[in-house]
């Protein structure tokens, strides 16, 4: 008796199974649509409910299609964007033709919003432009700019960006990014005009809008990039102070100075980027280009002073950097950039952290890792979405959405401790090299010392005059004022620091 | 924040494209208005003497001297103690009218010395250019002290508020200038009858009828921050 049973139960599945399939179509085409009219009346939850279900269960490859499509649809439409553009990429992948191009289209929309550049490129190269609706092609011609001027492509990449029209919002950071690709193919006027295009449409913007700053310091620098340093000078002094901006240009202004000969100018800028305000910032190069300026002026007590500054800094520094770098696990790297990040919002704390601040701070402004980071944000943001509603939290939809943001969350953390563990290579690439630099710069200045002991024995050193004897070699002027500065730096006063030592060679 | 009291400008050759075009602040993560300063009186201890004077005094000797020693906690906040020793004798006024009405107001109680406890509210760092030669630091802050005030027979409780000024000399020698007000129960020196010279008996110094009383002091002093 029980052997029959066993032998009638594969045969009562089976039969189970083939009734089951037959009705299989219709009733997946009602429940499809059902779903469609869900979403209509905006009962997105609902929908993804049902969809999610039918995706599992489907095995007809058209209507698969169809409801991988109308689920990323109510993804989208939950402000889920990341879990939608999982969908879309997956029903791109199985390459159905009837599907893909609506797939491509919202791919560009969610991955445009989080800024995922991988799952961008991937619908990149699978789009035909001319299929794209017209209210997505600017931003296509945006991104498709950004690709090839990424590989190096600067000439398609300027007439893809030429092609993003005023009406586009991707407008300003076309004209910039055309602007940048002309001055990195050589062509400094055509960029100069660019940037000036740019400055111009933005002429009634406030005097901080950062699109108009940043066609100004790209005026500057092109103008810098064709030895133009009275111009560039003059351009550089243009940025606002209280513009994020400022301090950039302050630095490259110097080096501008430095290059039209204008020393005193030069130490004069120094004063500002070396104050206590900048103690966060990340400048090697600058201290030993002040020291440079020392020994062209022969004050070798002052270049002392700044080489033994960058020795102090950035020797251990370097030791630091070197110590982390033997880390292979790219979470570690994470950590010290997300901690940086922390940082910067909450608390002047910097001892908790392995390596220098202003070495991380420098690594967590690099473009790839703030975008990167930018990008993380937005899946956590979603991640508490889906976490922050308990409709979504309970529901299989939500489950799925969070095996989903937990796996990009961990990958993308993996890219930007990647990324970060590059940049601090490049530094220590950097500062080795300085290093040595450094030393070069510290056998000149005993080689000074030694050429001015030597003239003082023999009595050539020429006498001092009332005005040189005076000790004013800082001062501070408004335009208006003037006194000494002592050492002490004040926020109204950064930035109107001026030396006024004077050259001690024969 | 600065200020610069001079009266001829310098020959100095600066280039205009060098000078601030705007007044507007560079932008920082976290803004403070000086970094680096030149008076570090964070977790330190500052020693003072002074002499002081009880302006709206009528009757005692108004000069008095003293000594102080604070503690400040940080840039903002400081608690110290001050101990002030009150001169002996009579005020101009309470003389001249011994001298013209025979009134002997050494027969009244007087403070003998003020012992408190004082915060500092430290409101301003500043500096200031007297001439183009050099900056004085300079710290304005507010100030409420609690203790006692002994008088000959008793002693009072007393309390204190304030506004005060340190100009620095140095990174850690200041003038200290304070203008106080005190509130305190003190006697009444005035007692018809008992103040004429030679009239026996002397008033006991508890015969005195009390009030509360309200003292402006100045006092100018030195400090020594360490």
């Amino acid at each position: 008796m029980i052997k029959t049973s066993l032998i009638l139960i594969p045969i009562l599945i089976a039969s189970l199974s083939a009734q089951a399939q037959q009705p299989e179509g219709r009733s997946y085409r009602a429940q499809i649509e059902n779903s469609v009219n869900l979403i209509k009346t905006g009962k997105n939850l609902a929908a993804a409910q049902q969809l999610l279900g039918l995706s599992r269960t489907s095995t007809i490859p058209a209507e698969r299609a169809r409801i991988k499509y109308l689920f990323g649809l109510s993804l989208m439409e939950l402000n889920l964007n990341q879990t939608a553009a999982f969908q879309f990429a997956e029903l791109i992948r199985t390459g159905d033709p009837s599907w893909t191009k609506q797939a491509i289209e919202k791919l560009l929309v969610v991955t445009d919003k989080l800024g995922d550049e991988t799952l961008l490129n991937f619908a990149i190269q699978r789009v035909d432009i001319n299929q794209i609706p017209a209210q997505n092609r600017e931003m296509l011609f945006y991104r498709l700019a950004e690709t090839k001027h990424k590989a190096g492509l600067a000439k398609e990449a300027i007439e893809f960006y030429s092609k993003v029209t005023p009406r586009s919002r991707y407008y300003f950071n076309a004209l910039y990014n055309m602007g940048l690709a002309q001055a990195e193919s050589n062509q400094p006027d055509l960029a100069l005009q660019s940037f000036r295009r740019l400055l111009n449409s933005r002429a009634k913007a406030n005097v901080t809008d950062t699109n108009k700053v940043a066609a100004q310091m790209a005026i500057a620098r092109v103008l810098y990039q064709k030895q133009d340093w009275a111009k560039s000078i003059e351009a550089y002094s243009l940025i606002p102070r209280d513009h994020k901006y400022w301090h950039d240009a302050l630095f490259e202004k110097t080096w501008a100075m430095l290059r039209a000969a204008r020393f005193r100018s030069t130490l004069s800028n120094f004063q500002s980027l070396h104050s206590s305000y900048y103690e966060d910032a990340y400048l090697p190069e600058t201290l030993l280009l002040r020291s440079i300026v020392y020994l062209y002026i022969c004050q070798y007590d002052e270049m002392e002073k700044v080489l033994s500054l960058y020795e102090r800094q950035y020797g251990p520094a370097l030791t630091r950097v070197n110590n982390f770098l033997k880390n292979t696990n790219s979470d570690m790297y994470f950590q010290e950039v997300n901690k940086t990040y922390q940082l910067k919002k909450n608390t002047d704390d910097k001892k908790q952290l392995a390596l220098p601040y202003n070495i991380l701070k420098r690594v967590s402004e690099e473009g790839d890792v703030r975008r990167s980071y930018a990008y993380l944000k937005k899946i956590n943001d979603e991640r508490k979405l889906v976490e922050g509603s308990s409709q979504l939290k309970g529901s299989s939809v939500g489950s799925y959405a969070l095996r989903i943001l937990n796996n990009r969350i961990n990958s993308t953390r993996a890219v930007i401790g990647d990324q970060a563990k590059r940049h601090l290579t490049a530094i220590k690439e950097e500062l080795t090299d300085l290093n040595e630099q450094s030393s070069f710069i510290r056998y000149e200045m005993i080689n000074g010392k030694k050429e001015t002991i030597k003239k003082r024995l023999s009595g050539k050193e020429l006498p001092k005059s009332n005005e040189e004897t005076r000790d004013r070699s800082f001062y501070v002027q408004n335009g208006y004022e003037y006194y000494p500065f002592q050492g002490e730096y004040w926020l109204d006063e950064i930035g109107n620091y001026h030396y006024l030592g004077k050259q001690s060679c024969e | 924040m600065a200020f610069s009291f001079q009266s001829k400008a310098a020959d100095l050759n600066v280039p205009q494209d060098e000078l601030a075009q705007e007044t507007v602040y560079p932008l920082f993560d976290n803004p403070v208005s000086v970094r680096n300063r030149n008076v570090q009186d964070s977790g330190t201890f500052d020693i003072g003497i002074f002499g002081g004077a009880a302006i709206t005094e009528p009757i005692a000797n108004t000069s008095k001297f003293g000594l102080s020693l604070n503690y400040h906690f940080n840039e903002a906040h400081a608690l110290g103690l001050l101990y002030a020793k009150n001169s002996t004798g009579l005020s101009k006024d309470a003389q001249a009218m011994k001298d013209e009405f025979n009134l002997d107001f050494n027969r009244a109680p007087f403070p003998e010395y003020s012992l408190m406890a004082d915060y500092n509210y430290k409101l301003y760092y500043g500096k200031l250019s007297v001439t183009k030669n050099g900056v004085l630091n300079t710290s304005i802050f507010v100030s409420a002290a609690g203790g006692m005030i002994k008088y000959v027979h008793k002693s009072y409780p007393a309390i204190a508020i304030g506004i005060g000024e340190r100009f620095y000399f140095t990174n850690h020698l200041a003038l200290k200038i304070d203008l106080r007000m005190f509130f305190n129960n003190a006697p009444i020196p005035f007692k018809a009858g008992a103040l004429r010279e030679g009239v026996d008996p002397v008033p006991s110094y508890d015969s005195f009828a009390e009030r509360l009383t309200y003292t402006t002091n100045l006092e100018i002093g030195l400090n020594y921050l360490f």
